[in-house]
């Protein structure tokens, strides 16, 4: 080994002794809390993310991956949480391959990696297997997208949701066909409900039925009918539907029956008011724009949606499409929306302790958020009061991409609604 | 006391001072390998020993985990009896299957494929069931306690969990070493020869098949008060089924430590493999991961891993039949 020459300055030692000294005397003053320069920057703040970044659902949950990412990138950009001097978040991934028991290994993992807080977890199931988990931990949940009600009614005290509930969904959607056939004052007397066989379907359709009874309307629905996913032939099923002779459609669909059932429609010549979606994703997907054209003109749907014209939403939707090159949609809408109210309660809490984050989550008030729908406040049980969905409408654009367009509630419209529609086949 | 018996204890002691070392998210890990070596175990029982390939296995813990959280739910009965109704449950059903397979003689391809039918078939009927929480699944009440099964640590998972397998690796043993167990191993060797020998082979695999599904569904207990989540696709689906024989497969079929062996395996490689390449935005990469050494060991390693585990021990544990 060569020797290690120390030349003219260097160090014996008496001056290590002093300067070790002089900088362990600079550790303790700023330790104290005088020169602020001195002190390191704060230790990051973990909040762990478990999407379903693999499995069936993989593209959803990259998106919602991002959403959250873009988020503590943009909080971290902004300098961090103030109130903890400036400490940045740092996102820990977990995947749970959409099962509920990857699911809370992921988030125990993360949990025990240090992450204060949890976000995700895009499934009901398995965010319902976290939320135990949460409970269990004692760490605060913020539940970015997950529908099914049941996950807020088991009195957990850790547990909250930005997402609208399946129950939101029902009770929104059946006030806004209220509000369209009094502001347009047309008396549609019957309608029909279609949803696909899966579970998402039959809920959304069972579900909407129950509220669309509840309100007192004096449409009678006549017909539900039910077909499976994947189905390629709907001519029997729109005969149905035409025998039926409603004025309404309230079709759930996804993105292939959706097109199927269209042109069948179109083919069969069945009149009608209006086609409302109770919430479902065949409608406003870029796919079906493309290959329906006009036949999807005025096409309503009933859905949690991104806020165009706000600036939350502009900024966002500008650094997203840079770095991944799509646009921001409801679901990564939601993912964003969920790291901003959680940064909002840490930076409120100026703690990571457990108890201040909850005390701050419950006294949320957030309103900068990029979604349709007023402030985030959580209610008792964790559910946001203000989630909502917006009624969204496939309007004449020539660009394709601008089509879908809000028109309900009217504080967030970008245009009016067109309804009663012309009929399908007088669209030339 | 020989120097296996030293062996054995010095594992176990092992096992059950480990939680002293382990934090609640490595705790997680070992519930999840005890938990698979027991299911595995369980399957072994029928597939390892007798040779009919069950591939619905799943049906089992969908039926315990089911009948444990409706009970529960419904009438407040402890899961620690709820979990032997299902289990009766359980073997109800699979003795109905197992008449109808053995008593026609239903062998090969066609009992795999009605194994897989009679799990399919559960899980479209649980699917619309409106009290068994239908499509949407049942969210289990999370109540704390030793009589409702529930904890909020770990670590009372992990020594349940240990037990279940301890308890079904004696289980197995006193299979082993019992008349049934010979007999059962005559069947997977030559059905008609057993047969032909006096072996009342229809009797035998209705045994083998009840003990395998009610072992099976006590581990559908345990996830519905681990996971607090059920859900007809992910507890009677075909995911489930293959997931759960794997661990044998790689350990050794018909082996007692061979699902032991595999559930060490491939568990901690999922998890691990799965949260390194979280980390580093290879998402995906440990599904591939472990689907290579599956096709590995299958290729290379038919007998399972325990052939090489044995000859590694064999300097400690003396002379074994090493298979």
């Amino acid at each position: 080994m060569s020797k290690i020459r120390m030349t003219d300055d260097r160090m014996d030692r008496r001056t290590f002794l002093k300067v070790t000294g002089a900088a362990g005397l600079g550790v303790t003053v700023s330790a104290w809390g005088v020169p602020k320069l001195l002190r390191a920057e704060p230790a990051p703040i973990k909040i762990g993310s478990v999407q379903p970044a693999t499995g069936p659902l993989a593209v959803i949950g990259q998106g919602q991956r991002r959403g959250n990412q873009m988020a503590v990138d943009y909080i971290n950009s902004r300098g961090g949480i103030q109130s903890l001097g400036g400490a940045k978040l740092e996102l820990l991934l977990g995947d749970s391959e959409s099962k509920a028991e990857v699911g809370r290994s992921e988030a125990d993992r993360l949990i025990q990696e240090g992450a204060v807080m949890l976000i995700g977890a895009f499934q009901s199931g398995v965010s319902m297997a976290i939320a135990t988990l949460a409970e269990q931990r004692q760490v605060p949940f913020v539940m970015d997208v997950a529908a099914l009600d049941d996950i807020t009614q088991k009195g957990y005290q850790h547990v909250f949701r930005l997402f609208p509930t399946v129950s939101v969904f029902g009770e929104t959607g059946v006030a806004y066909v209220k509000q369209i056939i009094t502001e347009k004052k047309v008396e549609p007397q019957r309608a029909v409900v279609t949803n696909t066989g899966d579970p998402f379907g039959k809920s959304q359709g069972e579900n909407f039925i129950k509220w669309f009874e509840k309100s007192g309307l004096p449409i009678e629905i006549v017909d539900h009918i039910t077909y499976p996913l994947g189905i390629h032939d709907l001519s029997a099923e729109v005969a149905k539907i035409k025998a039926a002779k409603p004025d309404l459609l309230f079709p759930v669909c996804r993105p292939g029956d959706s097109i199927i059932l269209t042109r069948e429609l179109h083919k069969q010549r069945v009149p009608l008011m209006g086609i409302i979606s109770p919430g479902s994703p065949g409608w406003y997907e870029p796919k079906v724009i493309q290959d329906l054209d006009k036949l999807v003109y005025y096409v309503m749907d009933n859905v949690p949606w991104v806020y165009p014209a706000s600036p939350v939403y502009q900024e966002a939707n500008k650094l997203f499409q840079e770095k991944y090159g799509t646009y921001l949609d409801t679901n990564s809408g939601y993912a964003y929306a969920g790291i901003l109210v959680s940064a909002d309660a840490l930076n409120r809490a100026a703690s990571t302790k457990t108890a201040a984050l909850l005390q701050a989550l419950r006294e949320t008030d957030f309103k900068d958020h990029p979604m349709v729908g007023k402030a985030v406040q959580f209610k008792e049980n964790g559910d946001n009061i203000n989630a909502a969905t917006a009624m969204v409408q496939v309007l004449p654009d020539p660009d394709p991409n601008r089509r879908v367009k809000v028109v309900l509630p009217k504080e967030f419209a970008e245009a009016d609604y067109v309804f009663p529609a012309k009929q399908l086949w007088e669209r030339e | 006391m020989t120097r296996r018996h030293v062996f054995f204890a010095a594992v176990l002691l092992v096992l059950l001072a480990l939680p002293l070392f382990l934090d609640k998210y490595a705790l997680g890990i070992f519930v999840m390998i005890f938990f698979y070596a027991y299911v595995g175990q369980s399957w072994n029982v029928l597939t390892g020993y007798t040779g009919h390939i069950s591939l619905g296995h799943a049906l089992y813990i969908g039926i315990g985990a089911y009948a444990t959280t409706f009970l529960a739910q419904t009438f407040g009965i402890t899961p620690w009896i709820g979990m032997l109704v299902g289990g009766i449950a359980a073997v109800l059903i699979a003795l109905f299957l197992g008449f109808l397979g053995f008593r026609f003689g239903i062998r090969g391809v066609y009992f795999v494929i009605m194994t897989i039918a009679f799990a399919e078939i559960t899980r479209l009927i649980v699917s619309h069931v409106e009290a068994l929480g239908s499509f949407s699944g049942i969210f289990v009440d999370f109540n704390p306690s030793f009589w409702n099964f529930q904890f909020r640590g770990n670590l009372p998972y992990y020594y349940i969990s240990l037990g279940f397998m301890l308890a079904s690796l004696v289980a197995v043993h006193l299979i082993e070493i019992s008349k049934l167990g010979r007999f059962m191993v005559a069947i997977r060797e030559d059905e008609e020869a057993a047969q032909a020998l006096g072996v009342d082979t229809f009797r035998c695999n209705m045994f083998a098949i009840a003990i395998s599904a009610f072992m099976t569904s006590l581990a559908g207990a345990f996830y519905a008060n681990y996971i607090y989540y059920l859900h007809p696709n992910s507890l009677f689906g075909m995911a489930l089924s293959i997931e759960l024989i794997l661990r044998p497969i790689v350990g050794g079929l018909g082996t007692l430590f061979g699902p032991v062996i595999g559930s060490f395996i491939l568990t901690p490689l999922s998890e691990i493999s799965r949260a390194y390449f979280s980390k580093g935005g290879l998402e995906g990469l440990h599904l591939i991961l472990y689907g290579i050494l599956a096709i590995l060991v299958v290729l290379f390693m038919p007998k399972g891993i325990i052939v090489y585990v044995k000859r590694a021990l064999h300097p400690i544990l003396g002379t074994t039949n090493a298979e």
